[in-house]
């Protein structure tokens, strides 16, 4: 029975010493995002804008007709010829003007393609959005809205699994951590301290804004 | 024997953990369920309820449009973030939407006339915990958003020292890691790993 629980002990011991330093640098992405978004007048650093470019595309027949996903694999099929990539947007078409407005968005940038339907000319405006944006970028993607077309592109779409992932193996760490801790009878007494003063601060926070 | 600085590093890692154990898991569930806008489950923007009702205001004595507000918010009992512009739409009249987990207030108060219409949306238990999430009151590239609410700091309060703490908990593993010998190279290749990992996203 000993052998059976120190087993158990070594190995949620090592699991949560060995999954804990894969999402390490998660972790920090997410805490340090956090910060960001709570704090805008912190700059994020170097964002610029990038040089404007002309060019001639083929747009696909009926897109005006598109609506949602099928709208955004023909705005892909345009990025493509436009040598453009990234996660779209809301993809905006202007009846009145005959224009297609495609935003994208990456880590490190922002793109628009704006295109005529009648003459099929395009261009595409690209900024740099700072040092520090990746990180606002991951933390908010794939994210709740536009839920009919996130994740458009592949590199959010695996991103999306790995966000939930750490999310999943954070729960882990803390109920793994909670064992850990629970073990340590000389750390009980403060430890369960913490916890009810934790506790005590989130029911507190929780009932100033929800009541 | 490990030494001071071991054992209060390790105590930290443990202590932030614990205290902060009730938030980490409203974030990362909240988290989990706004990746997945198409859990029927979670289902909270179709299940709102939308209510109007008009009221009976006094004018309020200050002249400042935030106050104006505030003072109204008081009168009506409601609570909350003035979120965005207070606009001013014809003399006398000022509109203003007030927003706190579970509840987006549109309010438009004649003051000349006395008389308050609020039109209110309430969402169930998953929009609390969705909003709640995000809720600080500010968001980046929106400068019409400025926190206002008491409460709203705290709860921003709240998630930066969150985020603080687990960066130190972060930090406080890895010296944990690193100063376990034998653990060092699988140690590593988890955590090279999860760096490499993590710079493709970054470089894409």
């Amino acid at each position: 029975m000993g052998s059976r629980r120190s087993l158990f002990y070594v190995l949620t011991r090592n699991l949560h010493l060995y999954i804990g330093l894969f999402l390490s640098p998660f972790v920090l992405v997410f805490a340090v995002s956090v910060i960001l978004l709570n704090h805008p007048g912190i700059p994020l650093g170097g964002s610029r804008a990038l040089e404007a470019a002309t060019l001639h595309v083929e747009v696909p027949p009926g897109f005006d007709r598109l609506e949602d996903i099928d709208r955004v694999r023909q705005a892909r099929e345009i990025m493509r010829q436009a040598d453009v990539s990234g996660e779209v947007g809301f993809v905006g078409y202007s009846r009145s003007e005959g224009t297609i407005t495609i935003p994208v968005s990456r880590p490190w940038s922002e793109a628009t393609v704006r295109v005529s339907a009648k003459t099929g000319m395009a261009s595409i405006t690209q900024r740099r959005t700072g040092f520090l944006a990746p990180l606002i970028f991951l933390h908010k993607m794939p994210g709740p809205h536009l839920a009919n077309i996130r994740g458009n592109w592949a590199m959010v779409r695996a991103w999306g699994w790995l966000a939930n992932g750490t999310a999943w193996l954070l729960l882990f760490l803390a109920l793994s951590g909670i064992y850990l801790w629970a073990i340590l009878k000389s750390e009980r007494t403060v430890g369960l301290f913490l916890i009810v003063a934790g506790l005590a601060s989130f029911l507190g926070a929780l009932y100033a804004i929800c009541r | 024997m490990p030494s001071v600085a071991e054992l209060w590093i390790r105590r930290l890692h443990m202590y932030i953990g614990l205290y902060f154990l009730f938030f980490l898991w409203l974030f990362c569930l909240s988290g989990i369920v706004l990746n997945h806008p198409k859990w029927t489950f979670a289902e909270f923007w179709n299940e709102r309820r939308q209510t109007s009702r008009e009221v009976q205001i006094s004018r309020p004595a200050d002249t400042e449009d935030l106050a104006i507000c505030r003072s109204l918010l008081e009168q009506t009992g409601i609570r909350g973030e003035i979120s965005g512009n207070i606009n001013r739409t014809a003399p006398g009249v000022i509109s203003f939407r007030v927003v706190r987990p579970g509840d987006i207030y549109d309010i438009k108060a004649d003051l000349d006339s006395r008389q308050a219409r609020i039109d209110q949306i309430h969402v169930n238990g998953w929009g609390v915990m969705n909003m709640l999430h995000s809720f600080s009151g500010v968001r980046r590239g929106d400068p019409t958003l400025h926190q206002n609410w008491w409460a709203t700091g705290i709860w921003r309060f709240s998630m930066d020292a969150l985020s603080v703490g687990m960066v130190i908990t972060v930090l406080g593993g890895i010296y944990l890691w690193f100063i376990q010998i034998r653990k060092r190279f699988w140690g590593a290749v988890a955590l090279l790993l999860g760096i490499a990992t993590l710079g493709l996203f970054l470089v894409a």
